[in-house]
């Protein structure tokens, strides 16, 4: 980033910023409906000074790792599967690419009824917005593996061993690693999603308790959270990323 | 029996006892859009152990297809190809090609990428790090070990997939084209590299290009080659002692020939152009 675009990345929000404060000092909107970010400042030091910001964000990010593992480890294998075997392709390609048409949202209610609204179903939600992108993302990378690295490999009798860890896998590397940083911050906007329809802790809890009780600080303050962990996630996967990959012309 | 050693130098006299490539009688035919199409007809050829074979021909002469069936990634075929008597089923690492495009791995480095080459040999594993060194200055990369394929030229990348070719100590190097895809000055420095490394390592080579140029410089003998399908039309033998000079009056005399069997042939009614209307009177 060059100092300039450094100086507008931050600019351009303060501004915003401002712009709403100037709004809720006109006096136009009800203090109530339109919070000025000063006070979803103060309400945001209030709650991580309680530790009860904490608590939410743990109890989210437990919900994510530990739906995320499994989402990705499903989805690598499954990707995998359906890319390698034409049969495997043949026969959960179709349903596959159907269910990935609906809305990981849309399962709430079924979830909801099997597993309840406690932590199984929270997880179970990510693993579900996780495994698809995944799955995809890995599918079209062993797909996209030129045919004629398998030739050098022919050439050079490489053993099957070899061929998946020294060729087939780095040469996956880049399609996965992209469809796993999409998988992550599309994880994080679902679960927060399901928890402000259904929990009873995390952050998206934390909103839909605000808004019940009309407290549209907190309710902003859970906004402002969301996107700054959902920031931090996806350019801590861009930075794997480009660690992973640095063998590519840049 | 009993090799007459005396009157070769030594390096050739290892030479002699491998490399020997007969092919005999090859054809070979694609399905395309369900009907059989032959791209080889034919197909005649004795390599002497040690010898620089070039191959010439307009392009759909088939023979890169030519140089699929000699290294063994394909297996279909009619006739017979031996490498030292045996036949060529599948590839071994007795043959080694290089590609148009060089086919290094991009995450692997110089290094990495010519050691991969000896994964599924017996050489000592502390062995593998000397010999990966010895080709890379063979081809003149010193220095360049941990450089990624994105860092090194065109001409670079190319004698590097040399390099990674020859690790191997393969009976017979097939190059395919290696060349097309650099410019022209880069071109004429790979081509007195491989003249050398050609010379210091006297193992068969055989490279298809349509550089007639190229292929006199390098060849003892010149295959020519006609389309459609692929059949030997010509075999040039260049009665000139390695290593060469580009301005060798034998070398253009030849090129003349050649290119005048490479152009004007007698029109071939499968290669006329239909006029729309005229075709039936």
């Amino acid at each position: 980033m060059t100092p300039q675009s450094r100086i507008a990345a931050v600019a351009a929000p303060l501004v915003l910023i401002l712009l709403w404060q100037l709004a809720c000092l006109s006096g136009a909107f009800p203090a109530q409906v339109l919070v000025p970010p000063s006070e979803v400042a103060r309400t945001l030091a209030a709650l991580a000074s309680s530790g009860e910001l904490e608590r939410h964000i743990g109890e989210s990010m437990f919900r994510l790792g530990l739906g995320y593992v499994i989402g990705a480890l499903a989805g690598l294998a499954f990707g995998a599967t359906i890319a390698l075997s034409r049969w495997a392709e043949a026969a959960f390609g179709p349903f596959f690419l159907a269910l990935w048409q609906v809305p990981v949202i849309a399962f709430v209610p079924m979830l909801v009824i099997f597993l309840g609204i406690d932590e199984p179903f929270k997880v179970a939600i990510v693993i579900l917005a996780a495994f698809f992108p995944i799955a995809l993302a890995t599918f079209d990378g062993v797909r996209g593996v030129p045919r004629t690295w398998f030739e050098v490999a022919r050439v050079y009798r490489t053993r099957l061993p070899d061929l998946v860890w020294r060729i087939l896998i780095p040469a996956t590397v880049p399609a996965v690693l992209t469809g796993l940083r999409l998988a992550l911050t599309r994880a994080w906007v679902v679960l927060i999603a399901a928890e402000l329809l259904a929990a009873d802790s995390g952050i998206g809890q934390m909103m839909e308790m605000g808004r019940q009780m009309f407290r549209i600080d907190v309710v902003l303050a859970g906004v402002v959270v969301s996107g700054v962990i959902g920031f931090a996630l996806d350019r801590g996967a861009k930075a794997v990323e480009r660690r992973a990959t640095r063998w590519r012309t840049a | 029996m009993f090799p007459d050693v005396r009157s070769r130098p030594p390096a050739e006299a290892k030479a002699a006892a491998r490399g020997a490539l007969t092919i005999s009688d090859l054809d070979k035919s694609f399905t395309i859009a369900g009907a059989p199409r032959a791209v080889l007809d034919g197909v005649n050829l004795t390599v002497k152990p040690g010898e620089f074979i070039s191959i010439v021909g307009a392009s759909g002469c088939g023979k890169s297809t030519l140089l699929r069936l000699i290294v063994g990634l394909d297996a279909e075929y009619s006739g017979e190809i031996r490498l030292d008597g045996e036949r060529i089923a599948t590839t071994s690492l007795d043959r080694g090609i290089v590609f148009q495009d060089h086919r290094l791995f991009p995450w692997m480095t110089l290094g990495q990428n010519i050691e991969l080459a000896l994964l599924n040999t017996d050489t000592p594993k502390a062995r593998r790090a000397q010999i990966v060194a010895d080709h890379i200055a063979l081809v003149n990369l010193q220095g360049f070990e941990t450089a990624y394929p994105h860092q090194l030229s065109g001409g670079m990348a190319q004698r590097a997939a040399i390099a990674r070719a020859l690790v191997t100590e393969p009976k017979l190097l097939l190059l395919d084209e290696p060349l097309g895809a650099l410019d022209a000055l880069t071109r004429v420095h790979v081509q007195n590299e491989l003249q050398r490394i050609w010379m210091a390592q006297r193992s068969t080579m055989i490279m298809v290009t349509h550089d007639v140029e190229e292929a006199l410089y390098l060849g003892d003998r010149v295959v020519v080659m006609s389309p459609n399908p692929g059949r030997i039309r010509r075999i040039v033998d260049v009665d000139l002692p390695h290593p060469r000079d580009r301005s060798a009056p034998l070398l253009h005399r030849l090129k003349d020939e050649i290119l005048a069997e490479l152009t004007a042939r007698p029109a071939d009614p499968a290669n006329l152009v239909r006029l729309p209307g005229r075709e039936e009177r």
